[in-house]
């Protein structure tokens, strides 16, 4: 079992009388990838900054390797933070920038030029050593952020949306590189996004936030499969969320159909929340679909078909490497394992919900 | 319409060439040129290098260094601690910081003549509590106090104008790679300012060094700087050929510290605004 | 921890920068005119200021050219630097260079170049010249807002309009100046205040009679602060400073942006040009025009400081309908210059014996028509053959006041006897001395200390002269003319040069203060009135000068300078024979037995002390 690296209890924020962070507790373990990953004002960046140090929470601590860091400031913690907009010395060169925090370790000169060579190499920008970060491109200051991050060897990266500015295939590299990074360095990465495939593509755990409140926290896998509410199936992939009513242990209705599913404990004729994922649903003949309806859209997306479905008043979304032309009376029908039934939120505010792993 | 655009410009440019450059070019023609016979001379650059003059030269340069050092000790903090407030507050209390300046150049000087004086209000507080009377008034103390006053704000303007439009998140970087605050200062801050530090000191330097009032007024004419010189030359002993010689070499002082200056601020990002 | 540094930190620079100013704020309420006494609460200094129409009069030549110099600056500086913005690199380097040198050359340079250029091109100093010295360092000012906002005006939003159908006037005028708008505020808003504040230009390239709020200033501080000055001070603090709220209305953050242009709209289209309107109209009306030289009948005389009462001028005025534009000058030394260099036509000046003497022997003056000044009778014989001594013929001088140079002390800072010019040098009253900011007066001093001639231009004894004053200066507190006599009157200092005329003035102020010839003798001088040879108004002049030899103006005069008069008549009048008796003001010859009246002493001399009193200054 992994060491908890950091433990973040009870950490409330506010600004301006807005709560951004209400109870929050949070920890992550050694070696680990893990992803904050929400909307805009959802808290994540402030979560970042509380560790980072950079914010100081009203309530709560942040504990670090067992000892107690709230009131550290942050050029005393050993975390590295990489920003969002970079924020490389532009009055230094790429080499001087890198080797900012070692010459303030009180590194010997050739333990730095070393330490400098290691990182260049590292992001693939051997032999920039005297180039100026103004003139370089978004992705090569990127990664001249990232190197001058990790030579300093931290147990903890934080990543402030690092890659946002990317272009898409610039992006994708780059993710690849980061995970590539970490099995190098064995170290733990924070980020922070609000790109839902990226976090799925890095992360070895997530965590969903909304509003300040931690919505769900498990791997890319388990999120995407089986989202605790409404707010997680909505924001992780594209879902089709449908009101049914839960009849009896591993049976659904919806739309007056009856669904296998293989869920339970959710009581009998219970109002729910299913969820459907796009790719999930089969389209078949009208007469061995659970549910009948008719092709309205069709999208070729390259990667699939994507095509709205008609049913019962209701616009499913369906994915498919088949494709079926609009107009067509089709018939659907899902795979009970692939339907994920949730409880209906009791408020409109959603619950923070802490899981034990 | 951009290549007629630039026309405009030529008004300006008439003018310029009218009322800037000529008049300079006059006062090089009086500089050079014999007050008796109206030919080309030296006399007056070798009157104007005179021991006295060269003395009144140096005690300027001096009193306005010692003056230009304290106002940027002073501006910078202020502009750090200005340029971190909230958008609210921050145009209000820096236009409160700037309000002595839309007083009358010489009230604000003569308010301190009031201050400094042996009856005046500074030694009556001090008697009031009995304490020793301080002789202040007619020393370099007063011109330079009087300098300071006067400029500090120019000071702080284009080093505080710098600081705003700073990344805040350069400083974080600093901090998260372990920079305390000297060194965030030393490394970070400092160098990332010197456009507006550049800036200031220009808008200090220059006044300071040429001034005559101040050192009239709050030095009690004991204090001959070369401002006071050049404005008797041409006030009072009418010898218009050695003030202008006296001038031009005030110019090109000026202008070599300027040019050295400079080569700090290539991009010319200082300004006042 | 932190915060609380911040804080007290701003705290002291803010008790710093506002200190004087509300100081001067205490002070404007000051029933009490000394600055170390409160003498009750009063509102005497506001009335008193605006009915001092020569200081409203300066207000309002301030306001006026401020304001139409950054109107015209900001015109030109705009489009200036809307031109400068397209051109090409080199080109704007070029201009950038020039536009920088009046900022970098410092303002003395400046005004001087003007100046220079001014009288080269035989142009009357005044109010244009001044408008346009103005105009000249103010738009640097103002290519220096716009500029800025030239070169990060985004360019797509022109490139809109034009996309929308606007023509590209439509387009500039509609879209690109309204972005550029705040420069261009900021830009006469700095050139206003530029202007408003300037001196040194102003003082350069002013004329008789023209005065901003900083040359009366500058003027009056010679003779020590009238405390209408401090009022002055506060109107003009508080106005800006409701100026200042008023423009920084900033409701919520988001809106600051839009409510900031939506202020500045109202600000621009209603209120400024309401005041301005007001301005223009109201002062014009109130206070009769711009002044200066106009075309009315009238004389321009140039005196010394605080040497006519006041109302003289205005009751001549009144009696002929002659306006008298009256201008001031400290020593004589200033003085010479502006009449030789011809840059401005006086009518009357009032210089002292030696400089009459050096002006006759320059051809500068005028003869006297004696027979137009019948009232010349009564001044006394004697003054006039004392005249000859540098108007050999009594062809260009008419004798206005006399006395001597001696010592004033006060009795209860100075305990030992004061008979001799060496008391000046005792280590005992060490700054606690005044001397004349003078180099004949200074001179003086010094020679007779050393049994000299004060017409001396033997070299050595001038070196004598000049050591001993150079030795005495660790012991002066200050060099300087009219203050004299408000420092001493004010117990600033023990020991004073300074003229038996002021004697009465300060002892009526201060009973402590008495005068002395010293016994090495001194200077006996004699300030005559002449017309200089570019005169425009003699025959107006003459008939002032007949105006003030009437016994009962030389006396009203008297009263109120207090110098001794070589007018009998008026003498006679004196009711107080105290005064009209008085050893000090009317010494009898035997007292002046050591003393002797200047001579001009030739060029070379004259440089020669000024040399040496360089050197002493600048020790």
């Amino acid at each position: 079992m992994k060491q908890k690296l950091l433990d973040l209890s009870h950490i409330s924020k506010s600004y301006d009388d807005q709560k951004i962070l209400d109870d929050m507790n949070l920890y992550i373990r050694e070696n680990e990838f893990l992803t904050l990953l929400g909307p805009s004002g959802c808290g994540k960046t402030t979560t970042l900054r509380i560790i980072g140090g950079f914010e100081k929470p009203d309530h709560g601590s942040v504990l670090f390797e067992g000892r107690d860091i709230t009131d550290v400031p942050p050029n005393k913690r050993a975390l590295n933070t990489v920003f969002q907009k970079y924020a490389l010395f532009p009055h230094m060169t790429v080499a001087e920038n890198i080797a900012f925090g070692l010459k303030i370790k009180g590194k010997s000169k050739a333990y730095i030029d070393d330490k400098i060579r290691y990182a260049l190499k590292l992001v693939n920008l051997e032999g920039y050593e005297n180039r100026s970060p103004a003139l370089l491109s978004g992705g090569q200051q990127q990664r001249i952020a990232i190197a001058r991050a990790i030579v300093n060897e931290p147990k903890v990266l934080l990543l402030d949306e690092p890659l946002g500015a990317l272009d898409l295939k610039l992006r994708q590299d780059m993710q690849y590189e980061l995970i590539r990074l970490k099995n190098e360095l064995g170290i733990t990465f924070i980020y922070v996004t609000h790109d839902q495939e990226e976090a799925l593509t890095m992360s070895d755990t997530i965590v969903v936030m909304n509003q300040g409140y931690i919505q769900q926290i498990g791997t890319p896998e388990h999120i995407y499969n089986e989202p605790e509410n409404a707010f997680v199936a909505d924001f992780i992939g594209d879902s089709n969320i449908i009101d049914g009513i839960m009849l009896k242990d591993h049976v659904v209705e919806i739309f007056g159909a009856k669904f296998q599913c293989v869920d339970e404990g959710f009581g009998s004729h219970k109002p729910v929340d299913v969820v459907i994922r796009p790719e999930d649903i089969d389209l078949v003949t009208p007469e061995r679909g659970t549910l009948r309806g008719r092709v309205t859209n069709l999208i070729f997306k390259g990667v699939h078909y994507e095509m709205e479905v008609n049913a019962n008043g209701f616009e499913w979304i369906v994915h498919s490497t088949d494709m079926v032309p609009v107009g067509r009376e089709v018939g659907i029908t899902v795979d009970p394992f692939d339907i994920q039934i949730m409880n209906k939120p009791e408020s409109e505010d959603e619950e923070a919900v802490q899981i034990e792993e | 319409m951009k290549n007629k655009r630039k026309w405009l410009a030529a008004p300006y440019g008439i003018w310029a060439a009218g009322f800037i450059v000529i008049p300079l070019i006059i006062i090089l023609y009086y500089a050079f040129v014999s007050p008796e016979t109206s030919k080309f001379t030296m006399s007056n650059f070798a009157m104007a290098f005179s021991p006295e003059n060269i003395k009144s030269l140096v005690l300027a340069l001096l009193l306005s260094l010692i003056s230009t050092v304290i106002c940027l000790l002073l501006a910078y903090p202020l502009a750090v601690i200005l340029s971190k407030k909230e958008v609210n507050q921050s145009s209000f209390i820096v236009l409160v910081f700037i309000l002595p300046m839309w007083m009358n150049f010489l009230l604000r000087t003569l308010a301190w003549q009031t201050l400094l004086e042996r009856n005046g209000v500074i030694n009556g507080i001090l008697a009031f509590f009995h304490l020793h009377r301080l002789n202040l008034i007619n020393t370099p103390f007063a011109i330079i106090l009087g300098m300071v006053y006067n400029f500090l704000p120019f000071m702080v303007l284009p080093i505080y104008n710098v600081l705003l439009k700073m990344d805040p998140s350069i400083v974080e970087a600093a901090q998260d790679l372990g920079a305390d605050t000297l060194l965030v200062y030393k490394k970070i801050m400092v160098p990332l300012s010197i456009p507006g530090i550049v800036s200031g000191i220009t808008m200090v330097f220059i006044p300071s060094m040429t001034t005559f009032v101040i050192s009239d007024l709050l030095g009690g004419s004991k204090y001959l700087l070369i401002g006071n010189v050049i404005e008797q030359e041409f006030k009072q002993t009418s010898n218009w050929n050695a003030g202008s010689a006296l001038s031009a070499i005030l110019m090109i002082f000026i202008f070599a510290s300027m040019f050295f200056l400079n080569k700090y601020d290539k991009d010319g990002e200082g300004t006042l605004f | 921890m932190k915060k609380y540094i911040n804080r007290i930190y701003m705290a002291l620079i803010l008790i710093f920068m506002y200190a004087p100013i509300l100081t001067m704020i205490v002070l404007s309420f000051n029933a009490s005119k000394t600055r170390s006494r409160w003498g009750g609460f009063s509102l005497k200094w506001y009335t008193a200021l605006f009915s001092n129409t020569d200081i409203m009069q300066a207000l309002y030549n301030t306001l006026i050219i401020a304001l139409l110099a950054a109107i015209i600056s900001t015109i030109l500086g705009t489009m200036a630097a809307i031109g400068i913005g397209s051109m090409k690199k080199k080109i704007q380097s070029v201009f950038s260079a020039i536009t920088n040198i009046p900022m970098l050359n410092g303002e003395i340079v400046m005004g001087i170049s003007l100046m220079l250029l001014f009288i080269l091109v035989r142009m009357n100093l005044g109010f244009s010249t001044i408008l346009m010295s103005h105009i000249t360092f103010d738009i640097p000012y103002v290519i220096l807002s716009v500029m800025p906002k030239i070169k990060q005006y985004p360019k797509s939003t022109y490139e809109a309009a034009l996309d929308l159908g606007a023509s590209p006037l439509q387009s500039f005028f509609k879209v690109v100046f309204p972005d550029i708008m705040p420069g261009v505020l900021s830009g006469f808003l700095l050139a206003f205040t530029m202007s408003l504040d300037d001196f040194v230009i102003t003082y350069f390239t002013k004329g008789p009679g023209i005065d901003t709020l900083s040359t009366k200033i500058y003027s009056e501080v010679r003779k020590g602060i009238k405390p209408e000055m401090y009022a002055l001070s506060t109107l003009l603090f508080v106005t800006v400073f409701f100026l200042l709220i008023l423009i920084n209305q900033n409701p919520a953050e988001k809106e600051k942006r839009v409510k900031q242009y939506s202020v500045i709209r109202v600000i621009c289209k209603r209120v400024l040009p309401a005041a301005i309107i007001v301005l223009i109209a109201g002062g014009g009306i109130y206070y009769h025009g711009t002044g200066g030289i106009s075309t009315k009948d009238q004389i321009v005389v140039y005196n010394w400081g605080e040497y006519i009462d006041p109302d003289v001028p205005k009751n001549f005025e009144k009696e002929t309908g002659i306006h008298v534009v009256y201008e001031e000058f400290e020593t004589n030394e200033i003085m010479y210059p502006k009449i030789q260099s011809g840059a401005v036509a006086y009518d009357l000046v009032c210089p002292s014996d030696y400089m009459i003497d050096k002006m006759i022997q320059n051809d500068l003056l005028d003869k006297i028509d004696w027979s137009k000044i019948p009232n010349a009778s009564n001044i006394g014989r004697t003054y006039f053959e004392k005249s000859r001594e540098f108007d050999p013929y009594n062809e260009y001088s008419l004798p206005y006041c006399w006395g001597t140079l001696g010592i004033i002390y006060n009795k209860s800072m100075v305990k030992s006897p004061v008979n001799s010019w060496n008391i000046l040098w005792d280590p005992e009253y060490k700054n606690n001395i005044l001397m004349q900011d003078s180099v004949r007066d200074a001179f003086t001093v010094a020679l007779k200390l050393a049994g000299h001639s004060v017409n001396s231009s033997d070299p050595k004894q001038l070196e004598r002269a000049e050591k001993l004053l150079e030795s005495e200066k660790p012991l002066v507190q200050s060099y300087s003319v009219d203050q004299i006599r408000d420092k001493m009157i004010g117990g600033e200092a023990a020991l004073g040069v300074t003229f038996s005329g002021e004697f009465l003035y300060m002892q009526r102020e201060n009973p402590d203060l008495d005068f002395v010839l010293p016994k090495e003798g001194s200077n006996v001088w004699i300030d005559s009135w002449v017309i200089p040879k570019n005169a425009k108004h003699k025959k107006n002049a003459q008939e002032f000068l007949n105006y003030l030899c009437r016994p009962d103006v030389a006396l009203k005069n008297f009263e109120y300078i207090t110098y001794a008069t070589p007018n009998t008549a008026a003498r006679e009048l004196i009711e107080d024979s105290d005064i009209r008796d008085n050893p000090i003001l009317f010494p009898k010859d035997s007292d002046l037995k050591n003393s002797e009246t200047y001579r001009y002493l030739g060029r070379k001399t004259e440089e020669l002390y000024a040399k040496l009193w360089r050197e002493v200054k600048s020790s």
